[in-house]
This record gives C-alpha cells, structure tokens and sequence, in this order.
C-alpha cells in the first residue's frame, strides 16, 4: 500500500494543568473547542496531515493524560518524540515560570536533538493577561527556540505554530528518513543550532 | 503539592511495578476511578529502570533508607472508635547485599557529570553530603583485593593507581581535556548549544577510539543517559500472556520492542551459539549431518508431543535429562535443549515439563524473529509505566513521592474503608491493592520469602563475537553443584538503548542460595575478565573485561498465598513484586485474576473504544520505528490465552 505521507513525526505537549494542551491539540486535529474543561481523559494522541514545504507530514501529536498534574509524566513519554511543545497560560504567571522546569524534564528524559516550540496559550484573554509577550520572547531566545501566541478558542496562531515546528524537524532531518532525529551527526545539530538563535516568530 | 487529590476513589492501588500498573490499567479502562500511588520518586518499584546516575541515587537511596525519619501528621488521632488501622511500612526492605565494583579507570579529571543530567528527582539526594555517605555500608572492604579501584559515587573521582595510568595516559588526556573544553562552552552558552555539545562527544569518540575501546568511568558517568538498566533481568515470550495483552489493549504503541538475536550455551569454558530454529540448525556449523537429522526430529516431535503419548508415557516419571537420554540425541544436543531451550536443569524437571517447556519455546519462534523473546526498547521498566498511561489516559490519577501511612479498617465489617497517606488526607476507596513490600513487619510476620540473586555487568565487548555487534543474547549456565541454581545471563547491546556506545549491559539472574555476589561471581569469574588485570597481562584477551559490576538481592514476594499475611481484610488485594522466572505470565496472570475479583464478568483491557485515536493504517506505526524494531501488530486476532492458561490460586476471597 502507498503511504499517504512522506513522514511520520511524533510530537509531545508539555506544561501545567490547565493551560489548554488538549484544547490546542483538539483545535488543531479536529478545529473545534470545547468551552468547558476538559479533563484529559481518553485523549491518548491525535492525528493530522499537514502539507509542509511541499510534503505531507502525518504529525502525531500526544497529550499528557493529565500526568503532568502532579509530575508524574512517565519517562516512556517522551521516547521517540521528534518535537515537543511547552504551553503556559497568558493569564497564569506561575505555568510561565514552570516552564524552565519543563525544559528541564526535556533535557533529562527526551532526545538531544529534539526540536522544542513555546507557546502561549489563550491569548483571547487579553483583559486577564499576566505574562508579557517581551518575557517569553526573552524566555524563547534563551533557548533558541521558536515561540507563539496561540489561542486555541479563537483558532490563533495554531496551525501556524504546529506546522512551524514540522517545518523544522523536516529542515533538521534534512529530508532523511523520520525517526533518526535521536543520533543526527553533530554537524548537522550545530548548524540548526545557530539558525535557531535567530528565530523567534511572534504571534 | 499543588493541587488536592479527590477524596474518593473506586480503587486505590499503592506501588507501581508491573501487576500493579496491569491492574490499574483494567480498572481505569473499565471505568473505575483509580488513585496510582508509589513512595518512591520513579516508576515501576523493583521493575524499574534507571539510567547510570538513576541507579548509583537509587543505592544511596536504599542505603539511607534504614535511617528515614518521617516527620508526617500522625495518623492515629484520626482513627475512630470504630475503626482499626493497618499501618503500612516506612522502608523498603526488599533489596539487600548489594556491592559495587569499579573496574574502568578513573581520570583525574574532576567533577564529571552526566551529561543533561538535572536530575529532577533525586536532586536533594546527590547535592546533599556525597562524600559522607558514600563511604560506608554497599562498600565491603574485604573485597578491596577484588578489584583495583573501588568506587561508590561518581561524585568521588578516586585518582586510578599509577601503573594504570601510565597504560591508559594518552586516552585519558584526550578524553579529559575534551571534557573540559566542552564544560568550558557550556556554561558560556546557551541551552540549546549544550545540547551540541553533549552530542559532540559521542561522535568524537568513535573516531577517536577505534580500536582500543577503553571506556573510562568518567565517560560512562557522561554518557550515563544512555544506559537503562533494569532491576529485573525478564524477555517477553513472543506469544507468552504478556504480548497477547499489549496487543489486545493496544498499549504496545506506547514501546517499541527488539528481538533477542541469539541463544548461546556455556560449554567446557567456551560460549557457543545454540541452534534453534530449523534455518539454524541447518546452518549450523558445529554440529555434524547426524546431529542435525537428530535435533530436527526430536524438535518436531516436541512441536506437537501430545500427539504422540507413547513415546513419552513410559518415562513420565523420570526428569527431563533422563528423558534426553533415552531419546536418539548426542551429549551436545542432550545439552542444548535441556539447558538453552526447555531451560531447566539435570533435576529441576520431569519430562512433561520439560516437553511443555522445550514446545512453548518452539511454539515462539519465529513469530517477530529467529528466537523466541522480545525484549523492551529502553528498558523492562518501560513496560509499567506504558500500562500507567493507559490508566491515565482514561481518567487514573497518579501520584509519585506519595507515601500511604495507614489503611482503615472498619471494625464491624472488617473490610477496608479508606487510606491515610503522608499528608493526613483520608482517602476513601472500595478496593485497595497493595504491593507486598508496602506491608509492615507486623502484617508479613508469617511470610516466608525466597530471593533473588541480581548482577548488573557493564563490559566493553560481547561474550561472542560475530559479524555484527549489534547482538542481543541469552545465555543459560548451570549450576555446578547439586543445590546451587542456573544461572541467566542476558546480554544487551546499545541498539536496545540500555547502554552505551562501545559497550554492553549484561544482566545474571539466579534463585538465591546465598548473597548474590556469592551465588553469581563464579559465572562471571568464568565469563568475564576485569579490566585491569587485562591492562596487566597485556592485549589479546578473549574474554570481555568488566568496567562496573553490581550485585544485590531482591526479595521474591510471588506465588505466596494471600493467607500468610495476617489480618487483611477481604477488599485488600497483594500484589508480589517481580519473580525470577524469565517471562512475564506470572505478572499477567496475578494481574488478570486480581482484576476479576475487583470487576467480576469485565472483560480485561479491551481494546480503546475510540476507532478514530486508533491508527489503521499498519504502516504509519512502523515508519516511526527504526529498521529492526518490532511492534507486535496491533488489533491481531489472538486467542485469548489468558483465560485457558490462567490459574488462580486459591484465594480466600
């Protein structure tokens, strides 16, 4: 049988509770959103196939089950990912400040060369807003990384911010074959790494 | 802890090896509202895995165990006049004997660290007063002879003795000033530029290092996420229950798994591979055309011996090496399948088990590879926390570092009403699940344990080399004399992502006769070399030289009657930690048998109901995964073999 897709790539949200990482993947993969909160359950991963530079790209994209609730993500989550997406909430200073945590369970329990995306979720919530949008700037340049504002009920900046981290993983990868992202030879990680420092789309 | 736990639940299930991830998986899935707790900061209890760093907190852990005080909100004030408690225990007394030795040199570069290492958990632990601790208990000092260098942390760089030095004085200096260039970097630069330079290494050191293959302790302390080393040592039968139930479940998406490659046998001083499948035997060059004519038929007659009940009847009796004898095979053969593939011994076996065995083996070949078992990417320790999700993808809460101080009992219905965990907070559940080492002195006073014997080898090159260095193999030696046990030896490569680049894992398995140093260190005396003595002699050494070796025991809680546990009241269920056995039915069945108590009549981790999260299309799973990993197929019709083979024990209850 014929692929469907020239690559497959398997992409983790991460952040705290209530920051609306189901929503995203749910507007994303389905473009709905439900108002009321959803708790995590029975929404194991979500899939769709994205045009990116010419190829289709099946992305994959995982929820944590609401094991993030009280840090107890298992290590095998973050196996094989390819991409992973920090949230926090605009309106909640402390899932902002959280995030340098979540950094440090990516580096711990993820691949080296993963690529990472921040996004701030919610930014319809403007009157609420806590977190400025030059902090996580700052935050997303520290670790030459891409960020957005997304809003998930709005439809913000969502396709955008998920077809930018494919864009990236495809450039990364270099159009070799998926699922090698774990062992790229160091050249090509240095390479990436600079262009990355340059980077930092806003919403 | 930020945010509150719900004070009700339908189960409460305390410790999170594989039964009880199992079973925590089927209540969620069937609906019930499940608490997942365990004290300790990592899943998985005695199944767990951990990377080098992971295991070196995880012996300190246990050795300050015996003097953790914990200063929790008493619970006893909250029990009422009609209610008793069960109070649970504080320390982990499961693991014993344990001893590490260093064997790989140590550079005098100081303070290496594992690369990428912020260790989240255990953070506390290894800033604390490493020195203090790390000199005393795990560290017997009679055994200073054994080895040349002996280390207990990484944190203490014990400068290597001159001689070897002056031997290894170019790696070294090489490796150290790397090092040192690339900590230099690091601190000056920003997050995603360490990651490079944590790359960078890897790659160097293969060109650096072609041929001499000398890992030193400092780069396994660098490399140390690579490693994950499991406390159990198990494969997977290829249609052994466990297989058939991450099929069925679909939990098999969450790992990737690997065959093992070969079967090897341990025989007068040398170590060969044993022929198993028709193509291997066919292709095997050490057996003459008589031998495998011999092999062959005796193969297919075990294939389906039950057919054929005259040719086996009369030598019922008898053991199944007896039995061997009897039939039209040589010594060689005789030895190959008594040892390597019905895997028992001169008298642990009669000859219907060992017919059953040497046909269950044969019956899983050939299903994903060329031997029968599978084996984990990254780790068994993977294989609970994979059934975690699923219980937490439907609704299961989980909770780490969170310890149960007691389970309540009312006193009319003597059945469990509710737990009091670390906080105070009074948890109210209909079914309880306890692990055994959860238990008190008070509660197991009657429990008879046996134990299991664990060593844990990182080697710099395979107990067999062939073409490929990619092998991942088992190995089974007998027990010298009469009352001492096979010994199981497995041996993993790093493309199983349990160890690094350059070297091996190899993990032995025994029943305790005595501690597991005693029990093991002769088969590893026989199989290995340590490293410096090699240095010494010089060269052509055919043995693999041992850079790190760990011994422990593990208590064995399985296959004990429910009765020998004093006062449990009818809704608390035991759960056993690991067993020796290689496979992991008696995990599955334990699990299956305890759920059916729980939820009569429910069916055991159906597949997820949601057509559209299930991915039909065969191939996209497969492109994800590298070229010679398997994923047993998803949505197969297997028989549900659980159910014939299941056997529960009398349980009162």
């Amino acid at each position: 049988m014929a692929k469907a897709y020239d690559h497959l790539f398997k992409l983790l949200l991460i952040g705290d509770s209530g920051v609306g990482k189901t929503c995203l993947i749910i507007r994303f993969a389905e473009d709905s959103f439900n108002n009321t909160y959803i708790s995590t359950i029975g929404i194991d991963f979500k899939i769709r196939t994205v045009d990116v530079e010419g190829k289709k790209i099946k992305l994959q994209v995982w929820d944590t089950a609401g094991q993030e609730r009280f840090k107890t993500i298992t290590t095998a989550y973050y196996r094989g990912a390819m991409g992973i997406i920090l949230v926090y909430d605009i309106t909640d200073e402390k899932s902002f400040e959280n995030i340098q945590n979540w950094m440090k369970s990516i580096k711990e329990n993820a691949s080296a060369g993963v690529e990472r995306l921040l996004l701030g979720n919610k930014c319809d919530m403007e009157a609420k807003r806590k977190v400025q949008k030059e902090q996580a700037v700052k935050l997303a340049r520290e670790h030459g990384i891409r960020f957005f504002e997304t809003s998930a009920k709005s439809s913000t900046n969502v396709d955008e911010a998920f077809s930018s981290l494919a864009r990236d993983i495809l450039l990364k990868s270099g159009g070799r074959r998926s699922g090698n992202s774990h062992k790229p030879p160091g050249t090509d990680l240095k390479a990436c790494d600079k262009k990355n420092t340059s980077k930092c789309s806003l919403g | 802890m930020a945010d509150n736990l719900p004070s009700e639940f339908d189960v409460i299930v305390i410790g999170t090896g594989l039964p009880e991830s199992i079973i925590a998986a089927a209540c969620s899935r069937s609906g019930l509202r499940v608490l997942h707790v365990d004290s300790r900061n990592y899943y998985g209890g005695n199944w767990a895995s951990f990377s080098f760093s992971g295991i070196l907190s995880w012996l300190k852990e246990y050795q300050e165990n015996s003097d953790i005080v914990n200063e929790s909100p008493t619970w006893q004030e909250q029990i009422l006049e009609n209610e008793e408690a069960i109070a649970l225990s504080r320390k982990d007394k499961t693991i014993q004997h344990v001893e590490v030795f260093c064997y790989a040199s140590q550079d005098l570069h100081e303070d290496v660290e594992e690369a990428g290492a912020l260790q989240k958990n255990h953070a506390s632990v290894i800033s604390g007063n490493p020195t203090e601790a790390a000199h005393s208990a795990y560290q017997p000092s009679e055994d200073e002879s054994l080895c040349t260098v002996s280390c207990e942390m990484p944190t203490e760089q014990t400068p290597s003795s001159d001689q070897e030095t002056a031997l290894e004085i170019n790696d070294v200096e090489v490796t150290g000033e790397k090092e040192k260039r690339y900590d230099d970097k690091t601190h000056a630069k920003s997050a995603s530029e360490e990651e490079t330079s944590e790359n960078v290494p890897i790659a160097e050191d293969t060109v650096l290092q072609p041929k001499k293959n000398r890992i030193t302790y400092s780069q396994i302390i660098k490399e140390g996420r690579r490693f994950n080393i499991d406390l159990v040592s198990k494969l997977l039968y290829s249609r052994g229950l466990l297989i058939d139930l991450l099929i069925k479940s679909n939990v098999s998406r969450y790992a990737e798994f690997k065959n093992i490659t070969r079967i090897l046998a341990f025989r007068e001083g040398r170590v060969e591979q044993v022929p198993c499948s028709r193509a291997d035997v066919f292709n095997s060059k050490q057996l003459t055309m008589v031998e495998k004519r011999m092999l062959m038929k005796f193969l297919t007659f075990c294939m389906e011996y039950e057919k054929h009940p005259d040719e086996y009847k009369a030598y019922e009796e008898i053991t199944f090496s007896e039995y061997l004898k009897t039939q039209k095979l040589t010594p060689n053969l005789q030895y190959f399948v008594l040892h390597s593939i019905a895997m028992t011994s001169e008298t642990a076996s009669n000859t219907v088990d060992g017919l059953k065995a040497t046909k269950n083996f044969l019956h899983c070949l050939g299903r994903y590879g060329n031997t029968p078992f599978l084996f984990p990417l990254y780790g068994q320790g993977e294989l609970p926390q994979c059934f975690c999700r699923m219980c937490a993808v439907f609704g299961g809460i989980y909770c780490l570092r969170h310890s149960v101080q007691c389970l309540v009992v009312d006193k009319e219905s003597r059945k469990c009403k509710a737990i009091i965990d670390q906080f105070g907070q009074r948890i109210i559940s209909k079914h309880f699940l306890v692990e055994d080492s959860y238990f008190s002195e008070n509660t197991c006073s009657h429990v008879q344990y046996r134990q299991i014997s664990r060593s844990v080898l990182i080697t710099d090159r395979s107990v067999l080399k062939t073409d490929s260095d990619q092998q991942i193999s088992i190995l089974t030696v007998p027990g010298e004399e009469p009352g001492t046990f096979a010994v199981r030896v497995i041996e993993l490569c790093p493309s199983t992502m349990t160890c690094m680049k350059g070297t091996y894992l190899v993990h032995l398995t025994c029943t305790s006769s005595k501690t597991a140093r005693e029990d093991l260190e002769p088969v590893v005396q026989k199989l290995f070399t340590p490293y410096t003595e090699t240095e010494i002699e010089n060269e052509e050494v055919e043995k693999p030289r041992l850079l790190w070796a760990l011994y422990f025991n593990m208590r064995d809680s399985s296959d004990i009657s429910r009765n020998s546990y004093n006062d449990l009241p009818s809704n608390v269920y035991v759960c056993s930690g690991p067993d020796c056995g290689l496979g992991n039915d008696n995990a599955v069945k334990q699990a299956e048998r305890l759920f059916q108590l729980i939820c009569p009549n429910e069916d055991f981790c159906p597949p997820p109901p949601n057509p559209e999260d299930i991915i039909i299309d065969g191939d996209s799973l497969q492109s994800e995964t590298s070229e010679f990993s398997v994923i047993p197929e998803a949505n197969s019709e297997t028989p549900k073999e659980s159910t014939s083979l299941g056997n529960p024990e009398e349980t009162s209850q």
